[in-house]
């Protein structure tokens, strides 16, 4: 094999780098989805886990109508909702903070940065990759839902729905990306990601609908209530309009994210 | 044309603590540079700083022609250089084809996928999982990894560690053969029988400095030192019954050392058969590579390296 040949020859194949950047970024989706589906554990939690709960809960909830408890919802109504949410906190939040936390510990990070790949490209490859999966998470808990007799969003609001799952995905995308570089090695990543996330999703409403006014109060200005109440508007009734204030508050979420991901990121483990 | 690496000054502090104070070499195109030294010696430090992973504090570094340190030409730098690295490491559910095509895209003019496999000695596993590949299939998708951008520079950190001798000998051709398409190397190696056999020019760190440069052959005067001649005084001979001076080892051999050994030799030789005994166990050497670099990097390591540049 000449390796001289090569060197000598002009015509090389285009990358897709050289293409547009829409290439380089489809091209980074795809491979993302490939790392992402072939590996077992993660394709396995990712979907069981959020499927299995709706299925138990439509099991447990299944005969409970419309009650003041649920705000004027079905049980199920409401359930179908609070856990599509909490299914694309997992892939984007969750998942993304363990999987960059291990990719660093890997050095599979330090590989990227040693491409001309901009940490730009990178990281919005991952991010649709993440809100890609939790599209993919909201459907199947749709389709359960619907299995239990829980009807399909109204089809005015279905821009409505999409701009939610996008910036809601995008924001803990990066606030993912904020713990990723908060921690310092990837066993203490599982343990913080859930240690934010669990009394989060509890004061959020997301397992029980919350009835107090302070509790309320403050989970509407931390992240999940806002995307929680989006999605329940957007599942269970034909309002016109966006629900703008949940989206200012998320929108915020995502840039604290974003800063402190920018200024905190590191590509390599901490080696003194 | 101007060097490919040029390394003037460079100092890197940790803390209080300098790991590189002073370090100044340079790299010609088409050559293979080793740069030696023991661990915490300020070689990691000075290669991350090349490869543009670090940054320095004082002192100018240029790699083809660009600052390492400078974030606006970053990516121009990457698409020239090749890295093969210790820590780096690839998605383990990915196949070799897809591990390298990925990279491939990445860079805006990369070499053909299946001929960079070829070239590293994967052809027939391209697709086989990352993670059932074997510690040195697993270097090699490394290397391929590091050629795939058609660098014209490659750091390469200890490439054969963990290599048995054959995988090793076909490492080092390939190395030679990619020196002979025009890539410049700059490797680092714990192994002297490998800056010996790959590099044509060393540079040994210790102690955060350049202590000794040259081909290996020339390293720290070797080609220039006395040789030794070794042997077993025969019994009942002391040391000064010989007719050159000598000195007794602890391992029953004197050792005489000598600038002239065809002389030496033949007196040696002539005091034997004439004495009608033997040389027993004669041989005669110069100081290995691995003799110079230990002694160029035997230095007391509890001393502080505080000082200022």
């Amino acid at each position: 094999m000449s390796i001289t040949a090569h060197r000598a020859a002009t015509g090389r194949t285009p990358g897709p780098g050289r293409g547009p950047r829409l290439g380089l970024l489809w091209h980074q989706i795809r491979y993302e989805q490939l790392s992402f589906w072939r590996n077992p554990q993660s394709a396995l939690f990712t979907f069981a886990f959020p499927v299995v709960v709706m299925a138990i809960f439509g099991a447990l909830f299944g005969g409970i109508g419309k009650s003041a408890f649920y705000y004027g919802r079905s049980a199920l109504q409401y359930y179908v909702s609070t856990i599509a949410a909490v299914s694309v906190l997992g892939s984007c939040y969750s998942q993304l903070a363990i999987v960059l936390a291990t990719r660093r510990q890997n050095g599979i990070l330090k590989r990227v940065r040693a491409t001309p790949l901009s940490a730009f490209a990178y990281f919005v490859g991952l991010l649709a990759h993440c809100v890609l999966v939790g599209v993919v998470d909201v459907l199947l808990i749709t389709a359960v839902g619907r299995i239990y007799g829980v009807s399909l969003p109204a089809a005015s609001q279905w821009p409505s729905l999409a701009v939610t799952l996008v910036l809601g995905g995008a924001a803990f995308c990066a606030l993912g990306v904020a713990v990723a570089s908060s921690v310092h090695n990837a066993e203490a990543a599982p343990p913080v990601v859930q240690l934010v996330l669990f009394p989060l999703v509890f004061v959020s409403g997301t397992y029980m609908p919350i009835h107090s006014a302070v509790l309320n109060g403050i989970a509407g200005a931390l992240p999940v209530k806002p995307f929680n109440d989006a999605l329940l508007r957007a599942f269970t009734t034909d309002q016109g309009g966006l629900p703008w204030r949940d989206y200012g508050v998320l929108l915020l979420w995502g840039i604290a994210g974003t800063a402190v991901a920018v200024r905190r990121f590191r590509w390599a483990p901490r080696t003194r | 044309m101007a060097d490919a690496v040029v390394v003037e000054g460079l100092h890197k502090r940790y803390g209080t603590v300098w790991a590189v104070r002073g370090v100044s070499f340079a790299v010609e195109h088409g050559e293979i540079f080793a740069l030696l030294g023991p661990n915490g010696a300020g070689k990691t430090t000075t290669m991350e700083i090349l490869e543009g992973f670090r940054g320095r504090d004082l002192g100018r570094v240029d790699v083809l022609g660009l600052d390492p340190g400078e974030r606006a030409t970053e990516r121009l730098l990457r698409e020239r250089i090749g890295l093969v690295l210790q820590d780096i490491a690839v998605e383990p559910w990915l196949t070799v084809r897809e591990t390298v095509a990925r990279d491939a895209g990445c860079y805006s003019a990369p070499r053909d996928v299946d001929e960079v496999i070829d070239l590293v000695g994967l052809a027939g596993l391209e697709r086989k999982k990352v993670r059932a590949l074997s510690g040195g299939q697993k270097r090699r998708l490394d290397l391929a990894l590091g050629l795939i951008g058609d660098p014209g520079l490659l750091f390469l950190d200890e490439p054969t560690t963990g290599f048995d001798p054959h995988a090793r000998r076909g490492a080092w051709q390939l190395i030679r053969d990619l020196r002979e398409a025009g890539i410049t190397i700059v490797l680092t190696t714990h192994s002297m029988d490998e800056a010996q056999e790959l590099a044509d020019r060393v540079a040994v760190i210790a102690d955060g400095r350049i202590v000794a440069e040259g081909s290996p052959a020339a390293l720290g005067g070797r080609d220039t030192a006395r040789a030794r001649i070794r042997f077993a005084l025969p019994p009942p001979t002391t040391v000064a019954d010989l007719p050159v001076p000598a000195t007794p080892g602890a391992d029953g051999l004197v050792t005489v050392e000598s600038a002239e050994l065809t002389r030496t030799l033949h007196r040696l030789t002539v005091w034997a058969l004439r004495r009608d005994t033997v040389l027993a166990g004669l041989t005669v050497d110069r100081p290995s590579l691995e003799d110079v670099y230990l002694r160029l990097t035997d230095q007391d390591h509890s001393a502080p390296r505080r000082s200022a540049p």
